[in-house]
């Protein structure tokens, strides 16, 4: 099933609605936020390592995950990179997938881990994740996410998430709404129970023209500053649920070890 | 930074000067044929488009040196520092014939794909040699900064009091 891009101001919406709603009766969820530099490396081009797993307190699946609020240490240096060198169009990658899309438009990848519900039983499914360069936003870098899931469910979703590059002393951030993924026709949706991917070169090849020859390249990453703020790199997140509650999450690179 | 000896132009206006400059520049591309405008006693209309390469970067600042061509022409060096997700700072210094252009400016700035583009105003706060006093509060400062190589296009436009 294919989903069209929503408007990433959606992801505001949803959870400024969220935390202005009751939170349901007895269930809630909870979420644990990863992040990783790699390499880590005061002043070094790497790679951000990115995840989290949302369980829910009743012990059931949690509900399906709508949106994200991602904010991202300042200090994070987005001028040195050349990650993103082309943009990839939405409709593309829906219509073709990755092929559809110019090498030069990977930002990273990772997969997720979905519960699918089939009736009274659940089935789980691993999609792979992609993050391209997408269509600019109000001058925003946009950041799209496809993922291509197979068994049980076959569906290939794309959705957007608008970053605001940081500066030295500014934090940046990553909004994305989140869409619904039914699992069978009038099912319910799917849970994502969780997800691991990277923006950064660490995996990706690039190409270029050079003397009419095509050459391949690792791009640059992001690069992070040459001091650590006390108590290391700072992450924090918001999820915003179908069921009306969100949860916040918070995660630390630490600082690395003086060689 | 190097500076050029500065010479005095004498006799004409430097109005008069830049015209004659502006004229002598036979090939070139469009903007360089533009001639200078005078727009008051004292004012030209400056329209210069600048090729600049990375000679350096330090953290959030792109050092830049190239070549202007237009109403003025010469060696230009360019600091642009990335201050906001949306914003950059510039140092803009010029060293035409006989002078130099030292200005500041402020743009909007947004990557789109291979390049990133800017657009803001600069503000020329120096003169030295020929452009002794020149003045200039509001420069259209537009550019597009290739994200492969870091190298810079820029054009400056605007009316100049000299």
């Amino acid at each position: 099933m294919i989903r069209s891009l929503r408007s990433v101001a959606l992801g505001a919406i949803l959870l400024t609605c969220a935390s202005a709603l009751p939170a349901a009766a007895d269930a809630a969820e909870t979420v644990v936020l990863h992040t990783s530099f790699s390499p880590d490396r005061l002043g070094a081009s790497t790679t951000i390592g990115f995840g989290f797993d949302i369980a829910n307190t009743d012990g059931g699946p949690p509900s399906p995950l709508q949106g994200v609020s991602l904010r991202l240490p300042a200090g994070i240096n987005y001028l040195s990179t050349t990650l993103g060198l082309a943009i990839c169009q939405p409709a593309a990658l829906l219509a073709h997938g990755l092929a559809g899309c110019s090498p030069n438009s990977r930002l990273g990848f990772g997969s997720a881990y979905v519960e699918v519900p089939f009736g009274q039983t659940s089935a789980y499914e691993i999609p792979d994740i992609q993050a391209l360069m997408g269509p600019p936003h109000d001058g925003n870098i946009v950041v799209l996410f496809y993922a291509n899931g197979r068994e049980p469910v076959y569906a290939q979703i794309v959705f957007a998430g608008e970053l605001i590059a940081g500066s030295e002393t500014l934090s940046g951030s990553l909004d994305a709404a989140v869409p619904l993924i039914p699992s069978i026709a009038g099912g319910s949706p799917v849970s994502i129970v969780s997800v691991r991917t990277t923006i950064g070169p660490a995996g990706l090849t690039y190409y270029e023209h050079v003397h009419g020859r095509t050459v391949s390249f690792h791009p640059t990453g992001v690069s992070l500053p040459l001091r650590c703020p006390r108590g290391g790199f700072s992450f924090a997140a918001s999820f915003a649920f179908q069921d009306g509650t969100s949860a916040q999450a918070t995660s630390t690179v630490p600082c690395p070890r003086r060689r | 930074m190097a500076y050029r000896v500065s010479r005095r132009v004498g006799g004409a206006t430097l109005a008069c000067c830049l015209a004659s400059v502006a004229a002598a520049l036979g090939s070139g591309i469009a903007q360089a044929r533009q001639p200078v405008v005078g727009l008051d006693a004292g004012t030209v209309s400056l329209s210069e488009s600048g090729h600049l390469h990375l000679t350096s970067k330090h953290g959030f600042t792109l050092n830049e040196q190239g070549s202007a061509a237009g109403t003025i022409g010469g060696t230009i060096y360019i600091h642009l520092r990335l201050v906001s997700s949306s914003r950059v700072t510039s140092e803009v210094n010029i060293y035409p014939h006989g002078g130099s252009l030292s200005g500041y400016g402020s743009a909007s700035y947004h990557v789109v794909g291979s390049y990133a583009s800017f657009s803001g105003s600069l503000k020329i706060a120096r003169g030295t040699g020929s452009y002794d006093g020149a003045r200039a509060s509001a420069l259209r400062f537009t550019g597009t900064i290739q994200r492969r190589n870091d190298a810079v296009t820029v054009q400056l436009s605007g009316p100049l009091t000299v």
